[in-house]
Protein backbone atom coordinates (compact mmCIF):
# COMPACT_ATOMS: atom_id res chain seq x y z
CA UNK A 1 0.00 0.00 0.00
CA UNK A 2 1.17 3.25 -1.04
CA UNK A 3 1.99 5.73 1.77
CA UNK A 4 1.35 9.99 1.70
CA UNK A 5 4.07 11.35 3.74
CA UNK A 6 3.54 14.77 5.07
CA UNK A 7 6.54 16.62 6.58
CA UNK A 8 5.10 19.96 8.68
CA UNK A 9 6.59 22.17 10.64
CA UNK A 10 5.87 25.93 11.47
CA UNK A 11 7.26 28.92 13.94
CA UNK A 12 10.65 28.98 11.67
CA UNK A 13 11.17 32.38 12.87
CA UNK A 14 13.51 33.37 10.35
CA UNK A 15 15.81 36.60 10.30
CA UNK A 16 18.95 37.81 9.49
CA UNK A 17 21.05 36.50 11.65
CA UNK A 18 19.06 32.59 11.52
CA UNK A 19 20.05 32.83 7.50
CA UNK A 20 21.64 29.14 6.25
CA UNK A 21 21.06 27.59 9.42
CA UNK A 22 17.60 25.68 8.55
CA UNK A 23 18.00 24.87 5.25
CA UNK A 24 20.38 22.37 6.06
CA UNK A 25 18.59 21.10 8.20
CA UNK A 26 16.51 19.88 5.41
CA UNK A 27 18.87 17.93 3.61
CA UNK A 28 17.62 14.90 2.49
CA UNK A 29 13.86 15.43 3.36
CA UNK A 30 13.10 14.31 -0.11
CA UNK A 31 13.82 10.57 1.26
CA UNK A 32 11.72 11.18 4.09
CA UNK A 33 8.96 13.35 2.79
CA UNK A 34 6.52 13.49 -0.08
CA UNK A 35 5.74 17.33 0.42
CA UNK A 36 6.63 19.91 3.34
CA UNK A 37 3.98 21.86 5.17
CA UNK A 38 4.95 25.06 6.59
CA UNK A 39 2.44 26.67 9.30
CA UNK A 40 3.28 30.26 9.55
CA UNK A 41 5.41 33.06 11.60
CA UNK A 42 7.84 32.44 8.83
CA UNK A 43 9.60 35.67 10.25
CA UNK A 44 10.27 37.37 13.32
CA UNK A 45 8.60 41.19 12.44
CA UNK A 46 7.22 40.53 9.06
CA UNK A 47 9.38 42.08 7.32
CA UNK A 48 10.20 42.01 3.35
CA UNK A 49 14.21 41.20 4.09
CA UNK A 50 13.16 38.80 6.38
CA UNK A 51 10.60 37.13 3.96
CA UNK A 52 13.74 37.06 1.31
CA UNK A 53 15.43 35.14 4.25
CA UNK A 54 12.56 32.50 4.86
CA UNK A 55 12.20 32.46 0.50
CA UNK A 56 16.20 31.37 0.37
CA UNK A 57 16.14 28.59 3.00
CA UNK A 58 12.87 27.11 1.28
CA UNK A 59 13.68 27.75 -2.72
CA UNK A 60 14.90 24.88 -5.24
CA UNK A 61 13.33 21.91 -2.31
CA UNK A 62 13.45 18.67 -4.01
CA UNK A 63 9.66 18.31 -2.91
CA UNK A 64 6.72 20.74 -2.89
CA UNK A 65 6.23 23.26 -0.09
CA UNK A 66 3.19 24.55 0.85
CA UNK A 67 2.71 27.23 3.35
CA UNK A 68 0.65 29.39 5.65
CA UNK A 69 1.33 33.20 7.47
CA UNK A 70 1.39 33.58 10.60
CA UNK A 71 0.68 36.33 13.03
CA UNK A 72 4.50 37.54 13.31
CA UNK A 73 4.13 37.67 9.37
CA UNK A 74 1.38 40.46 9.66
CA UNK A 75 3.38 42.99 11.93
CA UNK A 76 4.78 44.90 9.39
CA UNK A 77 1.75 45.06 7.29
CA UNK A 78 4.18 43.17 4.17
CA UNK A 79 2.14 40.41 4.10
CA UNK A 80 1.24 40.53 0.47
CA UNK A 81 4.76 41.28 -0.33
CA UNK A 82 6.09 38.77 1.87
CA UNK A 83 3.30 36.04 0.09
CA UNK A 84 4.66 37.31 -3.16
CA UNK A 85 8.21 36.75 -2.12
CA UNK A 86 7.75 32.93 -1.00
CA UNK A 87 5.78 32.48 -4.23
CA UNK A 88 8.54 33.16 -6.68
CA UNK A 89 10.37 31.00 -4.55
CA UNK A 90 7.96 28.02 -5.57
CA UNK A 91 6.14 28.41 -2.19
CA UNK A 92 2.69 27.58 -2.90
CA UNK A 93 1.10 30.22 0.15
CA UNK A 94 -2.35 29.14 1.17
CA UNK A 95 -4.71 32.32 1.83
CA UNK A 96 -8.07 30.65 2.85
CA UNK A 97 -8.19 28.46 -0.39
CA UNK A 98 -7.11 25.06 -1.65
CA UNK A 99 -4.24 23.69 -3.16
CA UNK A 100 -4.59 19.70 -4.63
CA UNK A 101 -1.51 17.81 -5.77
CA UNK A 102 -0.52 13.68 -6.58
CA UNK A 103 1.34 12.33 -4.77
CA UNK A 104 2.40 8.52 -4.99
CA UNK A 105 -0.35 7.55 -6.74
CA UNK A 106 -3.11 9.78 -3.95
CA UNK A 107 -4.07 13.27 -4.35
CA UNK A 108 -3.94 15.37 -1.91
CA UNK A 109 -5.52 18.57 -0.32
CA UNK A 110 -4.01 21.22 1.34
CA UNK A 111 -6.50 23.74 2.34
CA UNK A 112 -4.56 26.97 4.56
CA UNK A 113 -4.74 30.15 6.16
CA UNK A 114 -3.71 31.32 9.35
CA UNK A 115 -6.88 31.13 10.88
CA UNK A 116 -7.29 33.57 13.65
CA UNK A 117 -8.42 33.87 17.94
CA UNK A 118 -11.45 33.77 19.89
CA UNK A 119 -11.45 30.94 22.32
CA UNK A 120 -12.92 27.96 22.54
CA UNK A 121 -16.38 26.49 23.32
CA UNK A 122 -18.08 27.57 26.02
CA UNK A 123 -15.01 30.33 27.19
CA UNK A 124 -14.72 32.15 24.17
CA UNK A 125 -15.53 36.00 22.56
CA UNK A 126 -18.97 36.40 20.43
CA UNK A 127 -20.26 38.68 17.65
CA UNK A 128 -22.04 40.99 20.93
CA UNK A 129 -20.74 44.38 22.15
CA UNK A 130 -18.27 46.63 20.76
CA UNK A 131 -17.33 46.90 17.20
CA UNK A 132 -13.90 45.91 18.49
CA UNK A 133 -15.18 42.52 19.49
CA UNK A 134 -17.40 41.93 16.66
CA UNK A 135 -14.56 42.91 14.78
CA UNK A 136 -12.05 40.38 16.41
CA UNK A 137 -14.41 37.43 16.44
CA UNK A 138 -16.29 38.37 12.38
CA UNK A 139 -12.52 37.67 11.59
CA UNK A 140 -12.24 33.87 12.55
CA UNK A 141 -15.69 33.13 11.41
CA UNK A 142 -15.09 34.25 8.28
CA UNK A 143 -11.86 32.65 7.98
CA UNK A 144 -13.63 29.39 9.01
CA UNK A 145 -16.49 29.73 6.42
CA UNK A 146 -13.67 30.06 4.24
CA UNK A 147 -12.10 26.59 5.12
CA UNK A 148 -15.71 25.00 5.27
CA UNK A 149 -16.11 26.51 1.63
CA UNK A 150 -13.09 25.58 0.24
CA UNK A 151 -12.86 22.09 2.30
CA UNK A 152 -16.59 21.07 0.50
CA UNK A 153 -14.60 21.89 -2.96
CA UNK A 154 -11.99 19.14 -2.01
CA UNK A 155 -12.43 15.83 -3.76
CA UNK A 156 -9.00 13.87 -2.76
CA UNK A 157 -7.72 10.86 -1.11
CA UNK A 158 -6.35 12.84 1.44
CA UNK A 159 -7.57 15.99 3.51
CA UNK A 160 -5.22 18.19 5.43
CA UNK A 161 -6.24 21.72 7.04
CA UNK A 162 -3.20 23.75 7.20
CA UNK A 163 -3.44 26.79 9.55
CA UNK A 164 -1.13 29.19 12.13
CA UNK A 165 -3.81 29.10 14.83
CA UNK A 166 -4.63 26.38 17.03
CA UNK A 167 -8.49 24.82 16.01
CA UNK A 168 -8.29 22.76 19.44
CA UNK A 169 -7.26 23.43 23.58
CA UNK A 170 -5.55 19.92 23.22
CA UNK A 171 -2.35 21.46 21.52
CA UNK A 172 -2.29 24.52 23.72
CA UNK A 173 -1.45 22.08 27.25
CA UNK A 174 1.33 24.16 28.49
CA UNK A 175 0.60 27.73 27.85
CA UNK A 176 -1.82 29.65 30.55
CA UNK A 177 -5.13 29.31 29.94
CA UNK A 178 -5.54 32.65 29.94
CA UNK A 179 -4.65 33.39 26.35
CA UNK A 180 -6.26 30.65 24.85
CA UNK A 181 -8.72 32.96 23.19
CA UNK A 182 -5.50 34.36 21.69
CA UNK A 183 -4.11 31.25 20.24
CA UNK A 184 -7.12 29.96 18.56
CA UNK A 185 -10.36 29.26 17.62
CA UNK A 186 -13.20 26.19 18.02
CA UNK A 187 -14.28 27.93 15.13
CA UNK A 188 -11.67 26.54 12.79
CA UNK A 189 -12.45 22.55 14.18
CA UNK A 190 -16.17 22.92 13.64
CA UNK A 191 -15.80 24.04 9.92
CA UNK A 192 -13.23 20.84 9.23
CA UNK A 193 -15.60 18.31 11.16
CA UNK A 194 -18.42 19.67 9.27
CA UNK A 195 -16.61 19.12 6.01
CA UNK A 196 -14.07 15.91 6.80
CA UNK A 197 -10.74 16.20 6.78
CA UNK A 198 -7.30 13.45 7.70
CA UNK A 199 -5.40 16.01 9.75
CA UNK A 200 -5.04 19.66 10.73
CA UNK A 201 -1.58 20.80 11.58
CA UNK A 202 -0.89 24.50 13.28
CA UNK A 203 1.40 26.11 15.23
CA UNK A 204 1.59 29.07 17.36
CA UNK A 205 1.30 27.58 21.12
CA UNK A 206 5.47 27.44 21.20
CA UNK A 207 4.76 25.81 24.61
CA UNK A 208 2.04 23.87 23.85
CA UNK A 209 1.88 19.90 22.91
CA UNK A 210 2.22 17.66 20.12
CA UNK A 211 -0.53 15.92 19.77
CA UNK A 212 -4.85 16.57 19.82
CA UNK A 213 -7.95 15.47 18.18
CA UNK A 214 -10.74 17.57 17.38
CA UNK A 215 -14.44 17.24 18.79
CA UNK A 216 -15.10 15.43 15.55
CA UNK A 217 -12.42 12.97 15.51
CA UNK A 218 -9.60 14.34 13.10
CA UNK A 219 -6.10 14.68 14.52
CA UNK A 220 -4.78 17.49 15.47
CA UNK A 221 -0.84 18.66 15.19
CA UNK A 222 1.13 21.50 16.76
CA UNK A 223 4.19 21.43 14.98
CA UNK A 224 6.02 24.82 16.03
CA UNK A 225 10.31 24.22 16.35
CA UNK A 226 9.42 24.63 19.99
CA UNK A 227 7.03 22.30 20.74
CA UNK A 228 8.46 19.32 17.73
CA UNK A 229 12.14 19.95 19.21
CA UNK A 230 12.99 19.39 15.45
CA UNK A 231 13.25 20.75 11.61
CA UNK A 232 10.13 19.29 10.52
CA UNK A 233 8.61 16.19 11.57
CA UNK A 234 6.49 13.80 9.04
CA UNK A 235 3.05 12.28 9.46
CA UNK A 236 2.37 9.04 7.34
CA UNK A 237 -1.03 8.26 5.85
CA UNK A 238 -2.19 5.39 3.73
CA UNK A 239 -3.01 5.36 0.11
CA UNK A 240 -6.39 5.52 -0.99
CA UNK B 1 7.77 51.84 43.49
CA UNK B 2 5.12 49.83 41.36
CA UNK B 3 3.72 46.78 42.30
CA UNK B 4 5.80 43.94 40.89
CA UNK B 5 2.80 42.70 38.52
CA UNK B 6 2.89 46.14 37.04
CA UNK B 7 6.48 45.87 36.62
CA UNK B 8 6.10 42.20 35.04
CA UNK B 9 3.29 43.54 32.80
CA UNK B 10 5.61 46.80 31.52
CA UNK B 11 8.80 44.10 30.83
CA UNK B 12 6.43 41.76 29.02
CA UNK B 13 4.86 44.19 26.90
CA UNK B 14 8.24 45.74 25.91
CA UNK B 15 9.06 42.16 24.93
CA UNK B 16 6.53 41.93 22.96
CA UNK B 17 6.40 45.49 21.40
CA UNK B 18 10.28 46.45 20.81
CA UNK B 19 11.37 45.88 17.47
CA UNK B 20 15.06 44.48 19.04
CA UNK B 21 12.55 41.54 20.54
CA UNK B 22 8.94 40.93 19.17
CA UNK B 23 8.79 38.48 21.53
CA UNK B 24 5.44 36.79 22.84
CA UNK B 25 6.55 33.77 24.47
CA UNK B 26 9.36 34.85 27.22
CA UNK B 27 7.55 34.57 30.72
CA UNK B 28 8.82 37.77 33.30
CA UNK B 29 8.36 37.21 36.92
CA UNK B 30 9.23 39.72 39.36
CA UNK B 31 10.18 38.92 42.94
CA UNK B 32 10.65 42.14 44.97
CA UNK B 33 14.07 43.84 43.31
CA UNK B 34 14.52 40.51 40.99
CA UNK B 35 13.29 40.21 37.55
CA UNK B 36 13.33 36.31 36.34
CA UNK B 37 13.09 35.86 32.70
CA UNK B 38 11.90 32.19 31.60
CA UNK B 39 11.30 30.74 28.34
CA UNK B 40 13.34 29.21 24.92
CA UNK B 41 14.83 31.30 22.24
CA UNK B 42 16.40 30.05 18.68
CA UNK B 43 19.92 32.11 18.86
CA UNK B 44 22.27 33.49 21.85
CA UNK B 45 21.85 37.13 20.54
CA UNK B 46 18.59 36.76 21.00
CA UNK B 47 18.75 35.95 24.54
CA UNK B 48 20.76 38.53 25.35
CA UNK B 49 18.71 41.20 23.46
CA UNK B 50 15.64 40.09 25.42
CA UNK B 51 17.87 40.92 28.70
CA UNK B 52 18.47 44.49 27.23
CA UNK B 53 14.98 45.01 26.21
CA UNK B 54 13.63 43.89 29.88
CA UNK B 55 16.64 46.09 31.94
CA UNK B 56 15.54 49.30 30.20
CA UNK B 57 11.91 48.15 30.75
CA UNK B 58 12.52 47.85 34.71
CA UNK B 59 15.73 49.89 35.36
CA UNK B 60 17.41 49.53 38.85
CA UNK B 61 15.78 45.72 39.05
CA UNK B 62 18.19 43.35 38.63
CA UNK B 63 17.51 41.00 35.78
CA UNK B 64 18.24 36.85 36.14
CA UNK B 65 18.24 35.50 32.71
CA UNK B 66 17.36 32.12 32.68
CA UNK B 67 16.14 31.51 28.99
CA UNK B 68 17.36 28.23 27.73
CA UNK B 69 18.06 27.81 23.36
CA UNK B 70 15.80 25.99 21.66
CA UNK B 71 17.57 22.79 20.40
CA UNK B 72 16.72 21.96 16.68
CA UNK B 73 17.46 18.25 16.53
CA UNK B 74 17.33 15.92 13.39
CA UNK B 75 14.08 14.48 12.34
CA UNK B 76 12.66 11.29 14.57
CA UNK B 77 10.61 8.56 13.75
CA UNK B 78 7.64 9.14 11.59
CA UNK B 79 3.84 9.02 12.90
CA UNK B 80 1.40 6.99 11.19
CA UNK B 81 -2.03 8.09 11.48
Amino acid sequence: MTQTRIAAVADIHMGEDLRGHFRPKLHGIEHRADVLLVGGDLTRHGTVAEGRVVADELRDLPIPVIAVLGNHDYHSDAEQAITSIMRDAGVTVLDDEATVMSLNGATLGVVGGKGFGGGFAGKCASEFGEPETKAFVRHTRQIADRWRQALHGLDTDHRIVLSHYSPVKDTLMGEPTEIYPFLGSYLLAEAADEEGADLIVHGHAHLGTEKGLTPGGIQVRNVAVPVIGSAYTVYCMNGA
Amino acid sequence: MDAPHYVAARVQRALAEDERTVELGIRVDVRGSQIFLRGRVSAPERRLLIEDVAREAAPGLSVHNEITLVEVREPGEEEHL
